[in-house]
């Protein structure tokens, strides 16, 4: 047996000894975890990032383009400083601005033109005759989750008996959202368990 | 003694669902199941490709999910490696670099792939957004050198494709919301297309993609890999804890049920 399927093994059973009680076992196993992973990030930012784009085309190729985002770089660090954070604010604001930009349209379209067209697109073939008898159920259906969950977000409708009675509607398709969601989270959960211990049955223990 | 340290109901319900988990696995207990139509389309759109046709597979996860993704993207990968349709292999998170190779690599191995032709592994690319846009201009563009460091201009895998247009299809394997982006910076400006496979708790955010066409596939969880497996033919990760999975949500259900009881006929008690 390697020693990475000993230490990995050392550190999942110290992982799991704290469903019994916190323990310096499991703490000692949170911390490296923690420690490598920020040190791998940091590696890898430096190898695939750092290198590559700023010091390379700095020093190798003497690409005197790349100080300016060395420069943004550096004013970002500025933040770090209470008084000198100021001089990070035309580093942000470039940032949120081109984030904003970038990102507004596509989601736009991804998110909200895309889905709406998908909720209405079933109406114009059911005009043609080319629906089932469950598809039409189900376009009708998401309608109505569409609509009801839309007046329950709407916190300025007016306050009366109809808007309440359909605002409620909204709220139970909302739950059996939540609940789906719950149960593929479980699922999700305790896959994650069965990996873990299929691993200590077959790498460590030679089991299965 | 402490009262934290005292063994409780709540270690009695450890010990059930780790027995619940353990014992098929060490029986080795398999169950029946039905493919659903999601699985079956991501498994149609790969089958219908070419040989020599590019796929682009994004390692989009952190190493703390890999029990699930892991037999998501063996499976797909080999599938992909059994119709001799080449690969290239990224990631947009940094954990999942490192896994999305091994993982390639591995498969790879089995079906006797060479790198540089059959696959190739481009590494890690930060600022999500800007790297998927970028990828649309040219590939070996914003990778000019892979993972180990080799420049890619000169890689056979290059010749027949630098960008989305000749890419046949882009696969996110995700633990989060990375196939929303792809969605947004490749689906929506380069008409992509696009299929993720996911985590089981992800799956209810991308079935509404899935309808409206965004996604071309979609796989979630373990009983996606079982499923996808049962499609190859070949059992994996995936069948193997699929009766584990079924053991374990049953005993859940039955804690459930059973703290519910005890719970009423001591209020009642008292």
């Amino acid at each position: 047996m390697d020693l990475g399927t000993i230490i990995a093994a050392i550190a999942t059973l110290a992982i799991f000894s704290f469903l019994y009680k916190d323990n310096p076992f499991y703490r000692m196993a949170e911390h490296i975890l923690i420690g490598l992973s920020v040190g791998f990030t940091l590696v890898l930012l430096w190898n695939s990032v750092l290198t590559p784009k700023l010091f390379v085309p700095l020093f190798s190729k003497g690409d005197l383009w790349s100080l300016i985002p060395f420069a943004m770089s550096i004013l970002m660090l500025m933040r770090l400083r209470g008084s000198w954070s100021k001089f990070s604010k035309p580093v942000m604001a470039l940032i949120i601005g081109a984030g904003a930009g970038l990102s507004i349209p596509a989601r736009m379209d991804a998110r909200i033109l895309k889905q709406l067209s998908a909720t209405i697109e079933p109406f114009s073939a059911m005009g043609l005759g080319q629906l089932s008898a469950g598809d039409i159920f189900n376009a009708i259906l998401g309608l109505i989750a569409v609509l009801t969950v839309m007046v329950y977000f709407f916190y300025t409708r007016p306050d009366n008996k109809p808007v309440r009675a359909i605002s409620q509607v909204g709220i139970y398709f909302l739950m059996i959202f939540f609940g789906a969601t719950f149960g593929y989270t479980v699922t999700s959960r305790l896959t994650l368990l069965i990996g873990r211990i299929e691993f200590l049955l077959s790498d460590f223990l030679h089991l299965i | 003694m402490p009262a934290a340290s005292r063994f409780s109901a709540r270690h009695i319900v450890f010990l059930v669902v780790l027995a619940a988990v353990t014992l098929p696995l060490i029986f080795n207990l398999s169950l029946t199941h039905t493919v659903t139509p999601e699985t079956q389309q991501v498994y149609a759109n790969i089958d219908s490709l070419a040989a020599g046709e590019l796929l682009l597979l994004s390692f989009d996860f952190e190493a703390s999910s890999l029990p699930e993704v892991r037999p998501l993207a063996m499976a797909l990968i080999r599938h992909a490696f059994s119709r001799d349709l080449k690969i290239m292999g990224m990631s947009l998170f940094a954990e999942g670099t490192a896994l999305g190779e091994q993982t390639i690599r591995q498969v790879a191995k089995e079906y006797n792939k060479q790198y540089g032709v059959d696959w190739v592994y481009l590494g890690f690319r930060p600022q999500r957004e800007s790297a998927i846009l970028s990828l649309g201009e040219s590939v070996s563009a914003e990778f000019p050198r892979d993972y180990f460091g080799t420049p890619t201009t000169g890689m056979p895998i290059f010749a027949a494709a630098d960008s989305y247009a000749q890419i046949a299809t882009v696969i996110s394997i995700a633990d989060g919301d990375m196939p929303s982006y792809w969605i947004e910076y490749a689906v929506s400006p380069h008409a992509v297309n696009l299929q993720a496979a996911v985590t089981a708790s992800m799956a209810t955010s991308f079935y509404p993609y899935l309808q409206s066409h965004q996604l071309k596939g979609l796989l979630a969880g373990l009983k996606g890999a079982a499923e996808y497996e049962n499609l190859i033919e070949r059992k994996g990760g995936g069948a193997r804890g699929l009766y584990a999975l079924s053991v374990s949500q049953f005993v859940i259900v039955l804690v459930i049920i059973a703290g519910n009881v005890v719970e009423r006929v001591r209020r009642r008690r008292n």
